[in-house]
């Protein structure tokens, strides 16, 4: 590791921090900082008999699906905390089913197991940077989306000369992913061949920027935020998103009432301000943007 | 006569994965090649040079050899790999994963061509060298003139099986930034776009088995020309 | 010879163990310019380790050895330049078993003494024509017999054009009938008036052509001789044991 003069400060900074988080202050880079926003609880909702949500709201507890390693969208601390948007998004549905946080139980949801954990029924719902696909949606259903990600490159801070995907070509810089990944291919029509570099991890790519092997790394910039969050000012995110990553919310498939009732929840929570809230407790901490509900898909 | 060409119609049509994107598998075909054949001289020249340390009468120069050979090939390709492309660029070294690819697979198979070529030269008898020092020849001269040409008949054979498994473990190269090679073609045709596991693997399969039967085939034909060269 | 010029091979308390094994125990010897040295010796006394310390393929532990008057200098091109100046010849004849005869002889003049193709292959054509196998020149030594092997590594030895000549048992690997003609080329090479040191069991060789005898036992140089002198009266326990073995038969 080279140590230039940023980085100690940087690491300094870090140190600090981690003194203030061990002295009781509920603070984390990878979840987003401040204070954990407290949302509305529905005391005694009522349901038509029979659905999804009366049996929920009877039983006072619910099991989420959401992923435990994802910085800024579903990430355990070490403290067993649960941090992050997708956990932020679960408690506001919740909170619509008359259950507390603390009544939630988690359920650690890989993104290769997802539709088995909804289809076993091991989880009520997923909330897990889970993208909307057809070829999903023939296992499962999907409410919102809640949030639109999308592809975007990470550059070292003090480049100057990628400013989007259109000025990879020709700049010669090299660009890394992940061997087999659908950005991988999202990639290829803006680069040459020989531009591109592929390893199996993305925390590989990350690297290979900071010994400057590489200069862009690109995949959704929900990983690519986790990454800038916790690289002490070396890397930044550049230009818009240029594919669309619809992230809904995973439930049993066919299942229209909980469909609609989650979308209910959603739009009620962007128009209270806490879908809002939610984002800049999180994601928002190094987003620059606090992004709108994305249109709500019909349930049908 | 109809349902053989049906059948010869299905099985045709089950390769179609690898027949559409014959031109990825080429290129990635040539890549392959380019990478073991700079490995293979690479390889063979350092692994060489490590034998004669192993060899030598300057004890400084015995233990770098045995060090080497001890640590190469006493660590996994992808550990080796591993401190080729991370580890390199952290000590300030930079360049392209192609060349870091190969150094990686030449640190890595030069112990075992060191091995095979010290057994080799173990093969010569002693009194072959010390006729070769009683001439005044230097180590460098004896080694040159004398014992490689003896150890190199001996040594052929097992150098073959050396050279064929760096081939067939260059197939690891694409997981460190090398892209393009051949064993990588199927993550971009399965993974990325879907496209069907099995006839993508076979295609692989028979790019590496081109590789290798040839080498083999060029191994056997070098084999019988070192026997009658006596 | 004048007082002046140095020894040609001078040995000065030399000591040299193989492990436990105490196999040169403080060996003193001399062999003067133009002197024909046999070394006899049961099997076992260390004279093939004597012969070998002299272009050290065998290092030494203790003592000195001069070649020339020169130390022998340690490992690298120093030695190398002293070897060539050291023909030496070995029971197992050590032809390069890939070169052709020729190939065999011309090898060293070409790449230590740097001579030219050419001339380097004339006067090997006129070595092996003194040691007598001039239409052997094409072949390779596995298709040579033992004697002509050991001739043609004695014609390997002198293209170098050594000082002295070390001959570490010549005929003990030969078949009888091959001995003699091994012996003759050594014979001529003594009446040449070569420096050489000769480890063997040729009584024969010794009486016509040796000035010295020297006789080993046990790492010890024990007599020290004129060839009539040790023949007909040594004067140790040892050597009149030694002799008795093998002329009785």
């Amino acid at each position: 590791m080279r140590w230039n003069p940023m980085l100690r400060v940087g690491a300094a900074v870090f140190a600090v921090g981690l003194v203030a988080a061990a002295c009781g202050q509920q603070e984390s880079l990878g979840g987003g900082g401040g204070q954990a926003p407290e949302y509305e609880v529905v005391q005694d909702p009522r349901f038509a008999p029979g659905t999804t949500m009366a049996e929920l709201s009877e039983a006072g507890t619910i099991r989420i699906g959401t992923k435990f390693d994802q910085p800024l969208f579903g990430l355990r601390n070490l403290d067993g905390q649960m941090r992050g948007f997708d956990v932020e998004i679960a408690k506001i549905i919740s909170g619509q089913l008359g259950i507390a946080p603390e009544d939630i139980e988690w359920v650690q949801s890989p993104s290769a197991q997802r539709e088995d954990l909804i289809e076993r029924g091991e989880v009520d719902m997923v909330v897990a940077t889970y993208t909307i696909n057809d070829e999903r949606a023939q296992r499962v259903s999907f409410a919102g989306p809640y949030y639109q990600a999308g592809q975007i490159l990470m550059v070292r801070s003090d480049n100057q000369e990628i400013t989007g995907p259109d000025s990879l070509r020709g700049s010669g810089a090299r660009v890394c992913t992940v061997t087999g990944s659908t950005p991988s291919e999202n990639i290829r029509p803006f680069i040459e061949e020989s531009q591109l570099v592929l390893f199996q991890q993305y925390s590989q790519c990350r690297d290979a920027l900071g010994t400057d092997q590489v200069d862009v790394v690109t995949t959704d910039n929900v990983i690519l935020l986790g990454y800038v969050a916790n690289s002490e000012g070396q890397f930044k995110l550049v230009g818009d998103t240029f594919t669309e990553e619809p992230y809904g919310v995973g439930i049993p498939k066919g299942d229209v009432q909980f469909c609609l009732f989650i979308n209910q929840a959603l739009t009620e929570a962007a128009g209270t301000g806490a879908y809002q809230r939610a984002w800049e407790a999180t994601a928002g901490t190094v987003a620059e943007e606090t992004p709108e509900l994305p249109e709500l898909n019909s349930c049908r | 006569m109809q349902p053989v060409i049906s059948f010869l119609g299905a099985v045709v049509g089950y390769f179609d994965p690898v027949i559409d994107n014959i031109g990825l598998f080429a290129d990635a075909f040539l890549h392959t090649l380019e990478i073991v054949v700079y490995a293979a001289v690479g390889s063979l020249a350092l692994g060489t040079v490590v034998a004669a340390f192993r060899v030598s009468p300057v004890s400084p120069l015995r233990w770098v050899g045995t060090s080497w050979v001890t640590v190469f090939r006493n660590c996994p390709l992808t550990v080796v790999l591993f401190f080729c492309a991370f580890g390199l660029p952290e000590i300030g070294i930079n360049g392209a994963y192609f060349w870091f690819g190969v150094t990686g697979l030449v640190l890595y198979t030069s112990a075992f061509v060191s091995e095979a070529v010290r057994s080799g030269i173990n093969s010569v008898s002693a009194g072959q060298a010390e006729a070769a020092r009683a001439i005044g020849l230097t180590f460098r001269q004896s080694m040159g003139q004398v014992v490689f040409p003896q150890a190199f008949r001996t040594v052929v054979p097992p150098l073959g099986s050396v050279i064929i498994a760096m081939i067939k473990n260059s197939a690891i190269v694409g997981a460190f930034g090398v892209g393009n090679e051949l064993f990588s073609v199927h993550a971009t045709l399965v993974s990325a776009r879907g496209l069907a596991l099995i006839p993508v693997l076979l295609g692989v399969a028979a790019g590496y088995l081109i590789i290798t039967l040839t080498g083999g085939a060029l191994l056997g034909v070098l084999e019988r020309k070192v026997a009658i060269a006596r | 010879m004048t007082a002046t010029t140095p020894p040609m091979i001078k040995m000065a308390a030399v000591n040299k163990h193989f492990g436990s094994l105490h196999v040169l125990r403080d060996v003193d010897l001399e062999v003067d310019r133009g002197q024909v040295v046999v070394v006899l010796g049961p099997s076992g006394s260390g004279k093939s380790t004597l012969c070998r310390t002299i272009n050290r393929l065998e290092p030494i532990d203790q003592g000195t050895i001069e070649v020339d008057g020169a130390p022998l200098p340690a490992e690298g091109r120093e030695l190398a330049r002293l070897r060539a100046d050291v023909g030496m010849v070995f029971q197992q004849f050590n032809l390069f078993a890939h070169k052709t005869v020729i190939e065999n002889v011309t090898l060293g003049p070409i790449k230590v003494r740097k001579l030219g193709r050419s001339q380097a292959h004339e006067t090997a054509m006129t070595l092996l024509d003194r040691v007598g196998i001039t239409d052997q020149a094409d072949k390779y030594p596995a298709q040579l017999s033992g004697g002509q092997q050991q001739r043609a590594a004695i014609a390997r030895a002198l293209a170098m054009r050594p000082k002295v000549m070390l001959f570490d048992e010549p005929t003990s690997a030969l078949d009888p009938e091959m001995i003699n003609e091994v012996l003759d080329v050594m014979v001529a090479l003594a009446d040449e008036g070569m420096t050489m040191l000769v480890i063997t069991h040729e009584m024969g060789f010794a009486r016509r052509a040796a000035h010295r005898v020297v006789f080993m036992s046990d790492g010890e140089i024990v007599e020290d001789a004129a060839p009539q002198e040790f023949f007909t009266a040594p004067r140790s326990d040892r050597a009149r044991d030694f002799l008795g073995k093998i002329l009785t038969h």
